[in-house]
């Protein structure tokens, strides 16, 4: 019985590994083997306010993770087809290249060294931000300049990290860095005094800020140290699927150029305004059949998350815990003084 | 195994190809012949596959990327490290770190666990009651948790620099323990040849007073007499040279103290985890091994009329040693291993500093999770070889 | 004074009684022979009393009395005490998905009964009359994963799949079927069954196919029932919280054993080739962190495997959590051989025993009691490294815990979820060590009776 026992477990074994892993060739295209599966494998970082949360009921949203349901919204009409894959960013790149993730969607810094070496290929730039520090008001420290010799808390693994480096060198000033992969371990030393600034992308800064247990005796600083285009990552080597991700971005971009929202996309679909909206939402011409998507799929996208400025008020827009204004700054639409400018839908 | 060969046939009759698998002496050579090939088929497989595929998604595996400036700042380094130091410089700094937080923890945490499991030990009931709440308390947590609660239970609680708690030339506060650090002159060089000396001469003694006492049972102090030949000639030479030895006082200077050596304080966190921690395992292995001297022995000595510190000397503590080295050594390999954990309060050990961070920066996974893993291999190899050494000398001599 | 002497000479007059000793029983006399025997205790046990009064009070102070019960948001809690007290409402709100991770909420009853599964199956071993527990311990370890893979995971069985579940199926009835008959009619389960067919007296060929065939009956109708399960899937991405930690511990705990054991065997061997491997795996995956063995597993088994095998994540882990585990479990068993006297050998040798027998019967089942408190340690430890997991992203109960400061509404609460997993950890923790000790106690009792 023992041994009988013995050698069914090891087949056993053996079975439940092989069924768990559902075979996917790569010799196909990303959108074919995507479409097989029947859902996209979409890679966000660990949960972070804004961009990709997690609330207590398990779902997922922010900024990034509209940009992944709208490519499942584009693929199959239904935003919800998505298998949201949570790793940390030391493993991030490595995830894509190996074929485990379909796309990256996490606030990933688009950089010559990560676009040329490591087989990834960046589609567009979702969101403009800027490293930036937050100081205790009562430090009395008025510009970043002033930090010489600080100690400094800093995210581990990211390009902050080596703005922080470039920066102090650049400026011939010293300083100490205390390192952590978790935000809020950095927070809870910040608060404890044990560094005397922190930094990140500015947007993380607002959000942290307003979670402190007195928001109003921390100050930004006003030098923002770095250019950070944050958008979307796909595996080097299938343009068609690159094309998708972007055209999908520029799309949600387009049609807030346009004025198309969640709530009127049908209307307009109906009887589009013009011939540009015409061409966005499929009605002229077939611009999604070139992607091997429906005509329509801008309907679809648009249905399922609304346009670019909508997205951007829901998660991280003023009227959110975040907070970020808009207006003025890079993140606005190419109209309206920043540089949001997607290419024509033609 | 020897007992289990059964008498072969093959010395008998030639060879059949039966025997292959029915004689013990072939078979055990087929077999191994088919699990060396079995191996040897794994790995070129595993090879070939992964050569494909990092040609496939152009990932490159060379070293190529050592010489290239790393880019990022190290928070505490045991040798200059400046922003644009290369990636090999970066594996140095980590590779130190890791093995300065192993021995620092080590030697705090032996000392730690001896107390403890001689309080365990202790007949008072709540000594030996605190002593058990500690032992079962830290042992049943994670050391993970346990690291991030002493950073933040402890040591991010400290005042801030402005505040620093000042005990003479040392200072503490929530950005580290500042200490002064020795300058040496020129002339220490003589104080220090001396104690050189002077630690040869002892150890000559010791191995002379060990001699004699073996030859004619006489006994000659020799732990004391080093002892002061090591502190006395160096510690006159240097009053007689002028004391050669100027110190670097840390002083509060900007945003902190400046001067000195510090250490920040998640490494104060971090070396107090691992010994807290390691302690625990320790204490046990302490208790165990004294309890497992039998009382037989301790009567047996009583009987012969021998002194209480020569049975706790010569009896119990060579035969409770023999129970407590070899497991004592797996865990000062554990302290090693696990001093890893450092990246969860942001220590830059060499897997946070080298297979976190720098690895990110670089994205090559295959060099640098290989370097990583050949200095934990190295380091454990090292300390198993002198483990498996000491362990033959001090084996029961069975016959 | 003499004729007062004389005179109470002749009547007896008892010595006044002397003041009755300080209590021999009682907290006093307790305190004074255990707390404050000497000077030198008394100052110890002052000092240690100190330390356990500062201790626990300030844990207190922060957990219970200073502590925030109810809020909306971790933002109320600031306003109310600061950082101060413990917000706990946000770890409230967040345990249901530390202990299921995101397992959808209306599904989480199949967690539950896969676990409750468990408790039953190895429920027969703690009954007394119950003798065939070694088969039930063994068909927990082998047959229980099928079952509990399909009650966890769901969706479609593969051919092979469903054999399993069914043999898993099939073990459950079997263990049940044999406690009820050992415990109330004392005898196994076979010869219940044929007594209940009358077929007692029927020669010993007869009862052993009578037997195999109601053996396949049962596991032909196990596998029709698993044709009726159609449960919906639940991807591993989904799993997470404690659930996940006990399932990819149980499964690291459950491998190292046998695995351990050949591991063991294989580095004894007098087979050179046999002897160099196991050593090298041993000693590899020994001699570096956990972490970096997860994460070597984790970046690059996709990659050592061929072009388009997908690899799933959790499994990744898993695999690794177990070589780590086997490599760990072997050293102690090694200890455990070690210690077997020569003498046993070398009379099961004189007996005829070859070296399957002879490991199988003489050497094994020693090595295995003496090691038993080392072997259930290695489970603790086992149990605690798997918190490493949240360091290559699944959402164990570590980064679930992680997760609740990322929470939008609970932003930056990260020390009170930590705090409630280091109870949950010591809980666990604590069960397994005590046990063993109890164990220890036992087997010691067994051993110097002799």
């Amino acid at each position: 019985m023992r041994q009988s026992l013995a050698i069914l477990g090891a087949v056993g074994a053996v079975t439940l590994g092989v069924s768990l892993t559902p075979g996917a060739a790569m010799a196909q295209s990303t959108l074919e083997s995507v479409k097989e599966r029947g859902h996209l494998n979409c890679q966000v970082g660990l949960p972070t306010p804004g961009f990709y949360a997690l609330d207590a009921d398990g779902t997922w949203s922010g900024l990034d993770v509209d940009v992944c349901r709208a490519v499942s919204a584009a693929i199959w009409g239904d935003p919800d087809k998505v298998e949201y894959q949570s790793v940390t960013s030391a493993v991030r790149f490595t995830s894509l290249a190996n074929g485990e993730s379909d796309m990256l969607a996490r606030t990933t810094t688009w950089t010559a060294v990560r676009d040329t070496q490591l087989g990834l290929d960046f589609t567009f730039v979702n969101f403009y931000d800027g490293q930036g520090f937050l100081v205790p008001v009562d430090s009395g420290i008025t510009s970043a300049l002033e930090l010489d010799g600080a100690t400094i808390c800093v995210l581990t693994g990211t390009t902050t990290e080596l703005n922080l480096a470039d920066y102090f060198r650049a400026n011939g000033m010293e300083m100490t860095p205390v390192t952590n992969e978790n935000v809020n371990v950095l927070v809870e030393t910040y608060l404890g005094g044990g560094c005397d600034a922190y930094t990140n992308d500015k947007s993380g800064l607002a959000a942290r800020r307003s979670a402190f247990p007195d928001p109003t005796a921390h100050v930004i600083l006003p030098q923002t140290v770095s250019k950070e285009p944050l958008g979307p990552v796909v595996r080097q080597g299938d343009d068609a699927w690159a094309n998708i991700v972007r055209w999908v971005g520029y799309g949600m971009l387009e049609a807030e150029e346009f004025g198309v929202t969640q709530a009127n996309v049908e209307e307009m679909a109906a009887n589009p305004p013009g011939p540009g909206v015409a061409r966005l939402l499929g009605v002229e011409g077939n611009i999604g059949e070139g992607m091997g998507l429906p005509a329509d799929f801008m309907v679809s996208v648009l249905k399922a998350v609304g346009n670019y400025g909508e997205a951007y008020e829901r998660h991280v827009g003023e009227n959110t815990p975040i907070g970020i204004p808009r207006a003025g700054t890079l993140n606005a639409l190419w109209t309206q003084g920043g540089i949001m400018y997607p290419p024509p839908f033609r | 195994m020897a007992f289990a060969r059964q008498d072969d046939d093959a010395r008998r009759g030639g060879f059949r190809p039966g025997a292959l698998l029915s004689d013990e002496k072939t078979r055990s050579i087929t077999f191994q012949a088919l699990t060396l090939a079995a191996v040897v088929a794994l790995f070129w497989w595993l090879v070939d596959n992964t050569l494909a595929n990092m040609a496939a998604r152009s990932m490159s595996a060379g070293f190529d990327f050592l010489p290239v400036t790393a880019g990022f700042g190290i928070g505490f380094t045991l040798i200059e490290f400046r922003e644009g130091d290369s990636y090999w410089r970066v594996f140095q700094v980590g590779v130190l770190n890791t093995l300065l937080v192993a021995v620092v923890s080590i030697l705090f945490a032996t000392v730690l666990g001896l107390i403890v499991g001689l309080a365990r030990l202790s007949g008072n009931w709540i000594v030996a009651t605190l002593a058990r709440a500690y032992v079962e308390f830290l042992r049943n947590t994670p050391l993970l948790l346990q690291i991030i609660a002493w950073f933040f239970g402890v040591f991010n609680l400290l005042p801030r620099p402005r505040d620093s708690v000042e005990f003479g030339a040392f200072a503490l506060n929530n950005r580290g323990f500042y200490m002064p650090s020795p300058v040496p002159e020129p002339a220490f060089d003589a104080v220090l040849a001396v104690f050189v000396v002077a630690l040869g001469g002892a150890i000559a003694l010791q191995v002379w007073a060990k001699r004699r006492r073996e030859a004619t049972g006489r006994l000659f102090p020799a732990v004391r007499v080093g002892l002061a030949l090591v502190v006395l000639p160096p510690l006159a030479a240097h009053l007689a040279l002028g004391q050669p030895l100027g110190w670097n006082i840390p002083a509060l200077k900007g945003f902190n103290y400046d001067g000195g050596v510090s250490v920040p304080p998640a490494f104060c966190a971090l070396i107090v985890a691992l010994s807290v921690y390691t302690s625990c395992f320790i204490a046990e292995i302490v208790r165990s091994g004294v309890q497992s001297v039998s009382r037989g022995q301790r009567e047996a000595a009583g009987a012969l009329n021998l002194p209480n510190d020569w049975t706790m000397r010569l009896i119990i503590l060579p035969q409770a040693l023999r129970v407590i080295i070899p497991p004592l050594i797996s865990q000062y390999l554990n302290v090693t291993k696990n001093s890893s954990l450092a990246i969860a309060i942001g220590f830059p050990d060499l897997v946070s500093v080298w297979m976190n961070t720098s690895l990110n920066q670089s994205g090559r996974a295959i060099p640098i999770v290989a370097m990583t893993m050949a200095f934990y291999c190295t380091v454990s190899l090292f300390v198993s070889l002198v483990m498996n050494v000491y362990n033959r000398s001090v084996q029961l001599k069975e016959r | 004074m003499a004729e007062t002497h004389a005179e109470t000479a002749l009547i007896f007059q008892p010595k006044p009684a002397r003041p009755a000793p300080a209590a021999a029983s009682g907290p006093v006399a307790w305190m004074r022979r255990n707390l404050f025997s000497d000077v030198p205790n008394a100052l110890m046990t002052l000092l240690g009393g100190y330390i356990l009064f500062v201790v626990v009070g300030a844990v207190l102070d922060w957990a219970v009395f200073g502590a925030v019960w109810s809020a909306e948001s971790r933002r109320e809690c600031l306003d109310a005490v600061g950082r101060a007290g413990a917000c706990w409402p946000g770890v409230a709100e967040w345990l249901p998905n530390m202990i299921y991770g995101l397992y959808p909420k209306e599904l989480v009853w199949r967690v539950n009964l896969g676990f409750l599964t468990l408790l039953l199956w190895i429920a027969p071993l703690f009954m007394p009359r119950v003798v065939s527990k070694v088969n039930i311990g063994v068909s927990a370890v082998l047959l229980f994963p099928f079952l509990a893979s399909y009650w966890f995971h769901g969706g479609e069985m593969g051919l092979l799949w469903r054999v399993f579940v069914a043999a898993g199926i099939w073990g459950f009835v079997w263990v049940w079927a044999t406690a009820l008959s050992e415990q109330f009619a004392g005898r196994p389960i076979g010869q219940t069954l044929l007594a209940a067919l009358g077929a007692e007296d029927a020669a010993d060929a007869d009862q052993r196919r009578i037997l195999r065939i109601a053996a396949a009956l049962l596991y032909v109708a196990a596998l029709a029932l698993t044709l009726a399960w159609r449960l919906e899937e639940v991807g591993t991405r989904l799993w997470g919280g404690l659930f996940l930690t006990l399932v990819i511990s149980g499964i690291g705990i459950t491998f190292s054993l046998p695995a351990g054991i050949l591991l063991a065997l294989g580095r004894r061997s007098d087979m050179p080739v046999i002897s160099m491997l196991s050593t090298a795996f041993i000693e590899l995956f020994r001699s570096v962190p956990l972490i970096t063995i997860l994460f070597m597993f984790n970046t690059m088994m996709p990659l050592f495997m061929p072009e388009g095998t997908d690899v799933n994540q959790l499994l990744r882990a898993i695999v690794a959590v177990c070589f780590f585990a086997a490599a760990y479990m072997a050293e102690v068993i090694r200890g455990g051989l070690q210690a077997i006297p020569r003498g046993q050998y070398e009379a099961a040798s004189s007996l005829g025993l070859g070296y399957w027998r002879s490991t199988q019967l003489i050497v094994m089942p020693q090595a295995l009691r003496i090691m038993i408190p080392a072997i259930v340690g290695n489970f603790i430890g086992l149990f605690k490294d798997t918190t490493l997991v949240s360091i290559i992203g699944l959402f164990d109960l570590m980064s679930m815990a992680r997760a609740v400061g990322e929470d939008t509404k609970w932003l930056g609460l990260f020390i009170e979820p930590f705090f409630v997993v280091a109870m949950i950890y010591f809980v666990f923790c604590f069960a397994m060590s005590s046990y063993s000790i109890g164990l220890e106690k036992k087997l010691a009792q067994g051993r110097d009776r002799g």
